[in-house]
Parts: C-alpha cells; structure tokens; sequence
C-alpha cells in the first residue's frame, strides 16, 4: 500500500460523495461518536520503517505500523518511543496520532503532538500534504502537525510519521504503594510525592476495582515508575521509601494498567487544574462504585474512568467529590453508548474556526463523518 | 516646533479618518504617522532588511488592542503584530501597512504557583517573567537567547526555542490556552486554562502562526520547577570536527542534556573580545558549553559520562562551572553572542537550519568550505544538541558586493542543510527571510494546505500579510491584494478588497 493508492481511494470516495470510514488495525474502532460510512479504508498494511537513524534519536514509518513493531525495531538500538495509549501496543502509530492517545508516560514524554516531528497525510480532496519534518526542531511553516494530531482522520488521513525516540532507560523500576489508609493519610502522602524533587517516568493511582481487575491489589493503589541511569534510580527509590512503603512490581504491570477499558462500555476522560488532585483523588479512592475502573494521573491531571456494561456513567462522579467549583472541569469522551452521544457530547467541532478547517480540509465530508460531531 | 505641536500638526484633517480613530482609542501619544518615528520599526532583529511602516499603533489594554483590531478590520486594513522586534526571520516588518505594538501589554495577569501556570499579557518580556516567578522555585523554560529583551506574545507567534529547548521543548509544549483577537476582531479562546481539550488542537495551530493569525491578547503558560542540581561543563577543542563527533555521541547516547551549545574559534574569540567575556579559551576551534540537569545522584552520574565522552572525543579540557556566578557568566557569553558580533561589522546575518544530529561534523565541514568559496567569515554559534545550525556572518549591506558574496553563501549553506534532510528554520521562523526556501522543502499541496488553515483564521489575509507561505502558493489569494493605508485617498468601506469566497 503506498500514499498514491490512499489518494485514489479518497478521490474516488469524494466523486461518489461516499464517506469513508479510517481505520488502523481496528483495536479502538468502539471509540468516538458513530461514523457514517458504508466503506472502511483500513490503513493495515500500509506498514514499515521509510528511515531510521538511530544517532539521530528519530524514526520515519508508515502510518499502518503498529506501535509494538516501532518497539521492536527500536528496541534493538535500545530505544524507545515513550508512548504508551490506553489499549494495547497492537494498535497502530497513525490511529494512536490520529486519535491523540496516550498513557501513563505523557505525563514525563508529553502527548502524541510533542512526540511527532512530521506528518504526512491525505486530505478530504485527496492531497498528499505533509508539515514538520525529521528534525527534532522545526518551525518552518504552519503546524500543520499539531493540527493533524488528534483530529480522529477528520481532516485527513494519516500516512506517514516522524517521531521522536528516546533512549531506553539503563534501569526502569516500578513500585506499588498500598493507599489503605485514611482519606487524609492518602491525600498527605499524594501530596508529599507530587511535591517531591522525584522525577518519575509515570505516577498513576488505581482505585480498587482497577487494582483488582489487573490483580496488582485489594484495595486502591499507586504505582510509580522510575528510570535512567542506576544511581538516579537507586536515590529515587531511597527518597520514594522515606514517604511511603513502596514494593517493587514487575514493569509489565503497566500492560494490564493500558488494558482497564476492556469490556468497559463507557470511557471518560475528566481533567481539572492539577491541585485539586490530591484531595479529590483520596476522597474518589475511598470510594469502590461497582463496575467502575479508576485510573487517575494527578500530574497531568487527569482521571479516566471505564465503566462496565451494566452500569450507567456517572461523569459528575469527579464534581460531586469535591472539586473547587471555581475551576472549570474539562471531560473528555472517548467510547459511549452509541446511542448517548447526541445527548451527552453532540460534537467538539461546532466553533467557527473548527467548521472552516474542515470544510476547507475536508469538502466533502467524507472522512470519518460524524467521529467529532457534525459539520452544521 | 514642540513635540505636541508636531503631533497636532500631524494629525490633521489631511489624514485619513482611521488615524483619528485609533488616537481616540489608544491617545495620539501611541499613534505614530510621522516617517521620522517609524525608522525605529523599519527593521527587526535582522538588520538586513527594511521595510517602512506607514503608521504604528500601541494599545494599552486588552480592550484596546481589540478595538485598534476592529477598526482596522472595518477599514480593511492590512497589519503586522509586533512584540519587542527581536525577531530574526524579518516577520514583523510592516511594508507601508500598520504596525500594531504589543509591548504595552504587559502585565502578569495571573500567577498560580501550585498549579505550576501563569496568565500573561503578551507584552511581558520573557525574562522577566521567569525573574518573577524564580523566587517560587519555578521557571518557564523556553529561552530564547533575546530572552531579556523578547516578549511571550512575540514567542508564542515564532514558536520560540532557545537552549534548554534540547530537554523542555519549545514554546508550544508550554503555551496550554490563549485568547487571541482574529484579524476580523473576534475574540475567542484557543486550549484549556484547567484541563486537556478535544476537538481540533487550535491552540497549537496558532502557536508558530508567525502573526499571520491573530494577535494574542493573553497566554497561560505552563511553568516547570526548578530542577534539583544543575551542572555546566565546558569542554573546549582544537578541532570543530572533533567537537561535532561529541556532540553526535553525547546524543546517541541517550543523555538529555538541558542544554548542548556549541561555539567556533571565530565565535569564541569575538565574544572574549567584547563587554560578555566569559573566560573561554582563545585559542580553542571550538567549545561544548552542556549543561545536566535534574536530581544530584542523576546529574553527577551523567556529567561522569558526558565527561567522558568529551575527554575520548579529543576535548582538550573540561571544565565544570563551580558555582552559580560562573555559571551565569558562561551562558552570557553563550547568550550574547550574536550582540557581539556588533563588533566586526554593522549588520548580520543568521541562518536557522536544523539538520539530522548525525550530520553534524559532514555540515560544518561544508559550510567551512562555503565560507572560503565566498571569501566570508561565518561564525558557528548553536544549540548542537538539537542539530539546529546558527552560522551568521558579520556583514554590511551597504557594500552591495560584499552583500552579495554574504547571501550567496549563505544561501548555499542553506541548500546544504536541506539536502542533508534538514528543515529551513528550528526557532526564529520563516517571516520574510526564509520564505524562498519554503519551496524546497514543502510541495505545492502542503504549501496550499497552510495557506487555507490561514484563511481559517484571517479570511482577508490582512494580519502579517506576504509572510511565511509565498503568495504565488496559494491558489485563493493570487488575484487581490491585502489592504493598504493610502494617505492621499481614505479607501472608502466598499472598496475593500473583497473575500475569499466562503466554502
């Protein structure tokens, strides 16, 4: 598969005004609002290394690639691409872009837009465009990068990407912290490691359903990761255990922690001003709502929440335990009911500025019509 | 005659409407017509390039900035944002259009120390804000080496960088919301001040619009704490090629410095030369100034290991800054560099391109040869770490041989950098300067795409008009020009060019 016979196909969907449907390896086809489209283009075998030097520390490949091939590849230089979405490494890098996923390392390696250097993509017109480049610093042009990323292949098709590798850690640690205690207890010691020198790779807290559902413990959990050379980890390790009772877990831990949305019906992603983390995340952790999974990462400030089949959403669960209301709260849904989206999240696209660039990137509407919301 | 009386004089009924207009709003004190008080704004941080403006215009509050953009948008009018005029691509020269001055707005709105963000008028100078905030253990890390006299807003619209860029990442990993006025005076809000947003990232879209989308009326910026430890080694060379084979081994092997700079002996013994003396030696071809950061156990591994690297990589000597003050004055040197080159020649060129890190040592080769092929000095002067090259030569354009001999070399390096995979620009935009190139690395497609994400947020093209992307690229705007202020006949409200049709 080759970016000419992606241009053909949206070309040829845009004469017949027949919406596509993108799509990567299909591991997160559930997410986002329905999409009206009888024809799937399935970027699958549109996969491979186009460039890789790896004293450049950067990484060219199709969009198909998936992100567990990249970790191969880059393995083998012992490096990395620090991205780790909710789901699993079967999925590919152009969905993971597209979609703008990521994990428990975004809060230390940044999200999908600070790890793409460059873009290639096809726009609703059936354009080969391309922003950024492969160097690690770019500024030339508009960021059309940025704007790529996370537009659900909205405004076009993922073809190509560029990212940023990092090497791989001499030493990578994890460790569990039981958080049995008092709301308050739980709170002081959040607040301690938040407010700590320590600079961990990832900080995230499970409540005990979540803890349980991957067997990491009873009730909830932190887990904190630590890497880079071994005496930086060793002291991180030291000043972590003069705070808390940590033990050490083996890394694949964070596997099962990207697999708590399976078999969720209902994702959300509900983030508020760092500071109010602590409190609120002792207080949500006391809490044991059956059939919902909580994963919170006070630093980036985020809490996602996976609810089960049986059970209704409660997106106010966050508000109602006491958050500042002076601070708004942002949520985010990634999978729903299909038949709540109109009335829970219609669209994210409705402004203005965002109804031009589609209409400008995408005429016809034929890509992914409707994943966003409409075009009004 | 007095200032006041010129003021009156030139303010008269002879001028058109909209002179009047804005003095109502800003005060006449902040409305400049006359040609005298324009020089000042003829040029930017590149010397080499002039274009006069036909009037500036410095609102004083947010509420004046949007009606100064109101008032312009209902004459038509074409204009260019400017900060602080430090730029170094020519992006904020006004050609006969109005210059709009942000410097007034300068006020830290907000400052939130647990949440680690502050809210800033775009006026406020870069290095001021992190003088404000450093007492609270914080700093914001973009640090542009203008950073005592460039403002965020200025920043935000190149996507500045700067040394600690290597670790932290540029301006837009740290910009997190604005609002910004539309060249069409609407005002909207672009990110999230409290949490992550969904939708179409405009925020980063905006971020490196090189004011060709807007003004930015406030910024909330992320701020970073204070690393634990900080440690600056100075590795000095007898060779540049042995100095660029450290750095691409420094880089592969995995360390992150903060900072990775690399200075040449032309460099080095030009700034030891001037008032930002720093002690380096004279007599080296070239210095790595590399800086580790984060917790002491880490940073002092790594500093054994870059030292290392260094001593096996040839350097001659590696020095390690013994406290705060030699710190300081180790980076002056770094930081003012191209400020000392004020002293071979009157005006200077920079070039801005970025190269893959492994190419490092192949480049500065070619671009030595360059520079003995056009009988020019290029001084070597970057944040190597990134692979992002600033050769500058030392110049003046009022010899126009010697100005050609410049810019063909410097145009030839340039070609090298592409050719090599690099990009034409890693942090002080594309403005004027590098708009030729734009062409040799991005197609016609790519080029059309910018231009209608433009069109997005200024329909007439009336912000910043003739700046990043070649007018010839864009399908839409070759046939109507941007609007211009005519002194001698006000363009009357129909006459304006017209728009684009909406799609």
């Amino acid at each position: 598969m080759s970016t000419e016979s992606i241009v053909s196909a949206i070309r040829d969907a845009g004469q017949k005004k027949a919406p596509l449907r993108i799509a990567g390896r299909g591991t997160w086809l559930d997410a986002g609002r329905p999409v009206r489209a009888d024809q799937t283009l399935s970027m699958r075998d549109d996969t491979g290394v186009v460039s890789y030097v790896p004293g450049d520390l950067t990484l060219t490949v199709r969009a198909g690639t998936t992100l567990s091939e990249i970790q191969t590849i880059t393995g083998e230089h012992d490096q990395w691409l620090p991205l780790d979405p909710y789901g699993s490494d079967d999925g590919t890098i152009g969905a993971t872009v597209a979609t703008a996923s990521a994990g428990p390392l975004s809060s230390s390696f940044g999200l999908p837009r600070d790890l793409l250097l460059g873009v290639e993509f096809v726009t609703g017109r059936g354009e080969v465009v391309r922003g950024g480049g492969k160097v690690v610093k770019n500024v030339a042009g508009f960021d059309l990068s940025r704007l790529i990323t996370g537009s659900w292949g909205t405004l076009g098709v993922v073809t190509e990407v560029t990212l940023r590798l990092y090497a791989l850690p001499k030493v990578d640690r994890t460790f569990s912290i039981a958080l049995a205690g008092a709301e308050k207890e739980t709170a002081s010691l959040l607040r301690a490691i938040i407010g700590s020198p320590l600079t961990p790779f990832a900080f995230v807290l499970l409540n005990g359903r979540a803890a349980r559902a991957i067997s990491a413990g009873e009730g909830p959990i932190a887990l904190i990761r630590f890497g880079g050379n071994e005496s930086m980890v060793m002291a991180e390790a030291a000043a972590l255990a003069q705070v808390a009772s940590p033990r050490e877990v083996d890394s694949d831990i964070w596997q099962r922690v990207r697999e708590l949305d399976d078999g969720a019906a209902t994702v959300v992603r509900i983030s508020t001003l760092p500071r109010q983390f602590p409190g609120v995340s002792a207080r949500i952790l006391a809490d044991d709502p059956p059939e919902t999974r909580m994963c919170i990462d006070p630093r980036r400030g985020v809490l996602r929440l996976a609810v089960g089949e049986t059970d209704e959403v409660d997106a106010n669960a966050f508000e109602t335990t006491g958050v500042d209301a002076s601070d708004s709260v942002e949520t985010i849904f990634e999978k729903l009911r299909p038949d709540v989206w109109g009335e829970v999240a219609p669209s994210v696209v409705s402004d203005p500025l965002s109804q031009r660039i589609k209409r400008a990137y995408d005429p016809h509407n034929i890509l992914n019509p409707g994943i966003l919301g409409d075009l009004l | 005659m007095t200032e006041s009386a010129h003021r009156a004089a030139s303010i008269s009924s002879d001028q058109p409407a909209i002179v009047d207009r804005l003095s109502e709003i800003v005060g006449a004190q902040h409305v400049l017509v006359r040609q005298s008080e324009l020089l000042v704004y003829n040029s930017d941080g590149l010397p080499g390039y002039r274009r006069q403006p036909k009037l500036a215009v410095f609102p004083g509050s947010r509420d004046e900035a949007i009606a100064v953009v109101r008032a312009l948008a209902q004459d038509g009018l074409a204009f260019v944002p400017r900060g602080a005029g430090t730029g170094l691509s020519g992006g904020a020269l006004a050609d006969d259009i109005v210059v709009v001055g942000m410097h007034r707005l300068k006020k830290i709105i907000s400052l939130d120390v647990e949440n680690r963000r502050a809210t800033v008028e775009p006026g406020v100078v870069n290095l001021r804000l992190n003088r404000h905030v450093a007492p609270l253990g914080l700093l914001y890390a973009p640090d542009p080496s203008s950073e005592s006299a460039c403002t965020i807003g200025g920043n935000v619209a190149e996507n500045a960088g700067g040394p600690h860029c290597l670790k932290y990442g540029v301006t837009s990993n740290h910009v997190l919301a604005l609002t910004v006025v539309l060249p069409g005076g609407e005002v909207v809000e672009l990110g999230s001040r409290t949490g992550e947003s969904d939708g179409y990232d405009l925020r980063g879209a905006f971020v490196g619009s090189e004011g060709c989308f807007g003004l930015v009326l406030d910024i909330t910026v992320k701020l970073t704490p204070k690393p634990q430890t900080v440690r600056t080694l100075l590795a000095d060379f007898m060779s540049v090629d042995a100095a660029a084979h450290v750095t691409s081994a420094v880089i592969a092997s995995g360390i992150v410095p903060a900072a990775l700079e690399f200075m040449d002996g032309p460099t080095i013994r030009v700034v030891e030369d001037s008032i930002y003396a720093a002690g380096y030696p004279r007599d080296a071809e070239a210095i790595l100034l590399i800086e580790l950061d984060g917790l002491e156990a880490g940073v002092s591994a790594d500093l054994e290991s870059v030292r290392r690297i260094c001593l096996d990589g040839g350097a001659r000597n590696v020095r390690v800054a013994r406290d705060d003050a030699e710190r300081t004055k180790l980076w002056q040197g770094r930081k003012k560099a191209f400020g000392a080159m004020g002293r071979l020649a009157p005006h200077l060129i920079v070039q801005d391109a970025v190269i893959p890190r492994t190419k490092l040592p192949e480049i500065l080769q070619t671009i030595h040869r360059i520079s003995e092929k056009y009988g020019v000095l290029v001084c070597n002067v970057f944040h190597a770490g990134d692979g992002n090259l600033h050769p500058n030569i030392a110049y003046s354009a009022d010899d126009p041989a010697e100005s050609e001999r410049v810019h063909k070399a410097m145009t030839e390096i340039m070609r090298a950098c592409i050719a090599a995979g690099g990009s034409i620009t890693g942090e002080h935009g594309v403005g004027l300067d590098k708009m030729r190139y734009m062409e040799a690395i991005f197609s016609e497609s790519s080029l059309n795409a910018m231009c209608e994400l433009r069109t997005v947020f200024d329909p007439d093209r009336r912000s910043n008009p003739g700046k990043v992307v070649p007018i010839h690229a864009c399908k839409e705007w070759q046939a109507v020009p941007p609007g211009r202020l005519d002194f001698s006949t006000p363009r009357p409200l129909e006459a304006e060019p017209a728009r684009p049709s909406a799609r």
